[in-house]
């Protein structure tokens, strides 16, 4: 096994009498000193989350990106199919049955009260979705296991209120959340059948606060594997060709 | 791995009659009567062939209610000389164990800890009050027949709102009665019996809620002047009970709770817990996954020495270096968030690997700020590790001897820095810590100035093992599986969230390497189950703030200070 040993060493005579420790300190400290201010100041900036970023919940609906077993699981479970813009949830309660926390859900479904020849006869529809989400712990094991993509994490966080009450929020409070979400940075997180993106980004590149908590100088973000290294080498000499081909 | 092989437990069959041997194939665990079990444990310890000086870990499990005898007693130790470990077990009849206090003082607080939740009396035991919980309280809250919402018997409605009065119905209010709590009464009644005799003048309290104190700890120093005479430590008031929730919830979804022990270091909580599954499991996770799950425990050791530093350093008034290393932390946090979706609780690890690949630019990110930090780690020892004041506060302030690490039980910085170069990356070389080359810094002389040293060495060697993480990383495929692959969808089903999951019958103790010292999940499991039977959590800073009772006692105040930082508990590990 590699050991290193560490210890201390006295401190010379020069150093005591000149003070060096002092001046070498200090010239760290007057270094900083002549550098640009890094804090953000919140509220008046925000940082825009990561993508991945585990916020408060929302609830999809249909809008014409759903997985491709989507319509098995409606009729699986018996649900009325969901038109346009109606909520995804089948009310499976596979969510609740992955949370950690599982009594922070209330989830029913109801049977629909139509004539014995309506189509949608014996089907259900979701009737109370409630989440408690002072209980909530933002693990993220729910929207894993939900087969409709239904539940998702968004990128809102703040959840200050007066009173508990104002933190359970019912299905139509959930479905604005994600809606609202879904318009600003779905095409960031979700591909076109509603699943994580696979070239999703470690952190927005468009926000330009973020900038500032790395001394103005953040990283460059490139692939990280060799293999999408090639894949971006090959486009750009896929280009390189076209536009010599186009010249000549 | 690193444990006692078979031949050799079966010598000691051989030589004790008493003796079994249990067999699995994690493991190698003997069983002797409660009568023999001192005489077994002073052999073990000091027989040269064996020499099991170090003492690991001591728990209960109670096998149910109708079962007698009802429980057992788990007691782990390590032998630094042949590295490797052991497990011996007895039945605690009549719900009394010997102590081992006289071999082990790490026994002390294991044992108060044992009565506190399972109410075994340990005979011999000097001072046998609760660990956690307070004095008059009527429960041992651990064994099977306490439910795990426990009783609720006070009535307590000020946690509710009054908007509507007590129509609570879609409130997703809490109920008015409440668990006990302690009164102003037993909290005395509980300091009391901590420190039954004064030796001299007076007891200052310190904490338990003292910026100094990192938390919530409540410390009693008998002074003489400024000199400690005497010291407790009342720890307790962040316990909730995580060994319980464990054992009442799935595999996957405990891990969001063990984010919530150690707080500042919950990757490698994370961690600890799945490595523990998984050997249960007994899968091989994939190649990818146990090279992202190095390289985000390494960052996160990181991240964390760096919270001990700034903090360390505020608290002996050196404010600047807080300022710097939260400056630091930050852009690591930013980084976790980009990653796992969460900045501190981060719930990332799943047992059979990762629930999500790196993002697109993660290891360029990791990358720029591994180039950047040894520079910043030089501006911190230019403030600090020559710096003249630094220097008095903590040379030669709170030796912890070589004896003490074993005597105590101590892992971690605390125990590198008194020159025991324990490090079960080294010693069971889980996920790619076998692949990867770095050294294990370790002290000269156990003083704070030697933890101080020892962590910040830590740090560089961590930046060397990410760095060997990333290149080895690159070279691997986009498309190479993240998480485990079961063969037989029938046979064994793990699923990231956590729904299907059984572990099988059997046993296991295994831990990682923590910021904070090992942290060790022993996990026993009557039969095949979606959770554990019983889960013990052997947190490595419960263990190490227990030497702090021992290092200060003839110090000055000011250095409790020092040697809490440089001891560097987390209170959501030692209370859990
Ligand atoms: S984020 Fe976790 S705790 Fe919250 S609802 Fe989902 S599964 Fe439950
Ligand atoms: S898992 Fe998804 S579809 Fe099922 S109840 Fe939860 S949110 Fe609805």
């Amino acid at each position: 096994m590699s050991v290193k040993k560490v210890g201390a060493k006295p401190q010379t005579l020069i150093e005591k009498i000149f003070f060096i420790d002092f001046m070498k300190g200090l010239s760290t400290t007057i270094k900083h000193l002549f550098k640009r201010t890094i804090t953000v100041d919140f509220p008046y900036e925000v940082v825009t989350p990561s993508i991945r970023f585990r916020g408060v919940h929302g609830l999809r609906n249909v809008d014409g990106t759903e997985a491709d077993d989507f319509e098995a699981w409606v009729k699986k479970l018996k649900i009325k199919p969901p038109e346009m813009g109606e909520t995804r949830c089948i009310a499976c309660k596979f969510c609740q049955a992955a949370c950690p926390v599982p009594e922070l859900f209330t989830i029913k479904a109801e049977k629909l009260d139509v004539p014995e020849d309506h189509p949608h006869h014996k089907l259900k529809v979701l009737a109370v979705f409630d989440m408690d989400l002072s209980k909530c712990m933002f693990c993220g094991l729910c929207t894993q296991a939900c087969p409709t993509d239904c539940i998702i994490h968004t990128d809102v966080y703040d959840l200050s209120s007066y009173t508990r009450r104002s933190w359970v929020m019912d299905k139509d409070m959930l479905s604005q959340i994600a809606d609202d979400f879904i318009a600003r940075r779905g095409k960031e997180k979700f591909d076109e059948k509603s699943k994580w993106r696979q070239d999703q980004k470690l952190w927005p590149e468009y926000d330009e606060t973020r900038p500032k908590l790395w001394d103005f100088h953040p990283p460059k973000l490139g692939p990280n594997y060799i293999d999408e290294l090639q894949n971006t080498f090959n486009q750009v000499d896929q280009q390189v060709k076209n536009q010599s081909s186009d010249n000549a | 791995m690193s444990w006692i092989t078979l031949e050799k437990a079966k010598k000691l069959e051989e030589r004790f009659d008493y003796v079994k041997v249990g067999e699995n194939e994690r493991f190698v665990s003997v069983e002797v009567p409660k009568e023999k079990l001192i005489d077994f444990l002073s052999f073990l310890k000091e027989d040269s062939d064996y020499l099991f000086k170090m003492f690991i870990d001591l728990t209960i499990i109670d096998h149910g209610v109708k079962e007698d005898p009802r429980f057992q007693g788990v007691v782990i130790l390590y032998s630094p000389e042949y590295k490797e470990r052991i497990i011996v077990k007895t039945w605690a009849t009549e719900e009394k164990l010997p102590t081992l206090t006289n071999l082990w003082s790490a026994a002390k607080w294991a044992e108060r800890e044992a009565w506190d939740m399972f109410g075994i009396e340990f005979e011999g035991h000097e001072h046998l009050v609760r660990m956690l919980l307070w004095e008059n309280y009527p429960y041992h809250p651990l064994r099977k027949d306490f439910p795990i919402r426990g009783f609720e018997e006070v009535e307590l409605p000020s946690l509710n709102e009054s908007e509507r009065g007590d129509q609570l119905e879609g409130m997703f209010n809490y109920s008015r009665m409440h668990t006990a709590l302690p009164t102003m009464e037993d909290i005395e009644h509980t300091q009391k019996a901590r420190m039954p005799e004064k030796k001299s003048q007076i007891v200052l309290n310190w904490g338990p809620l003292h910026p100094g104190t990192h938390g919530t700890i409540w410390f009693l120093f008998d002074l003489d002047g400024e000199y400690v005479q005497e010291c407790d430590i009342i720890i307790g008031q962040l316990h909730r009970g995580v060994e319980k929730i464990a054992e009442n919830i799935g595999y996957q979804q405990f891990i969001p709770y063990t984010d919530r022990m150690d707080y500042i270091a919950s990757i490698n909580e994370n961690h600890a817990y799945v490595i523990a599954a998984e050997k249960m499991l007994n899968i091989e996770i994939p190649e990818k996954a146990k090279w992202i799950r190095t390289l985000l425990a390494e960052f996160s050791r990181i991240n964390s020495h760096l919270l001990w530093l700034g903090t360390y350093a505020l608290d002996l008034g050196a404010l600047t270096m807080f300022l710097y290393t939260f400056r630091e932390r930050e852009k690591i946090m930013d980084i976790l968030e980009g990653i796992t979706g969460a900045r501190f609780t981060i719930n990332y690890f799943r047992i059979g690997g990762v629930y999500a690949d790196l993002p697109h630019g993660a290891l360029d990110a990791i990358e720029y700020f591994i180039k950047d930090l040894p520079s910043r780690m030089d501006d911190y020892e230019r403030l600090l590790t020559r710096n003249r004041i630094w220097l008095k506060r903590n040379k030669d302030v709170c030796i912890i001897t070589e004896e003490d690490v074993y005597d105590y039980g101590l892992t971690g910085a605390v125990a590198r820095a008194s020159g025991v170069p324990y490090d079960l990356r080294k010693i069971d070389k889980y996920d790619a810590y076998g692949e990867v080359e770095f050294d294990v810094p370790i002290g000269e002389k156990g003083d704070s100035y030697d933890r101080y040293l020892v962590r910040m060495e830590e740090i560089r060697q961590s930046v060397r093992i990410i760095n060997q993480c990333i290149d080895k990383l690159r070279k691997m495929s986009k498309n190479d599986p993240y998480f485990f692959q079961t063969p037989d969808e029938k046979k064994l089903k793990v699923t990231i969230d956590g729904r299907g999951l059984k572990l099988p019958e059997g046993e296991v103790y295994a831990g990682t390497d923590n910021p904070r010292g090992e942290l060790g999940f022993y996990i026993f499991n009557k039969k095949a189950a979606t959770k554990p039977y019983r889960c013990r959590i052997r947190s490595g800073a419960f263990y190490n703030l227990q030497i702090f009772t021992k290092a200060i006692i003839g110090r000055p105040i000011a250095d409790a200070i020092t040697l809490l930082s440089t001891i560097d508990p987390v209170v959501g590990e030692t209370d859990r």
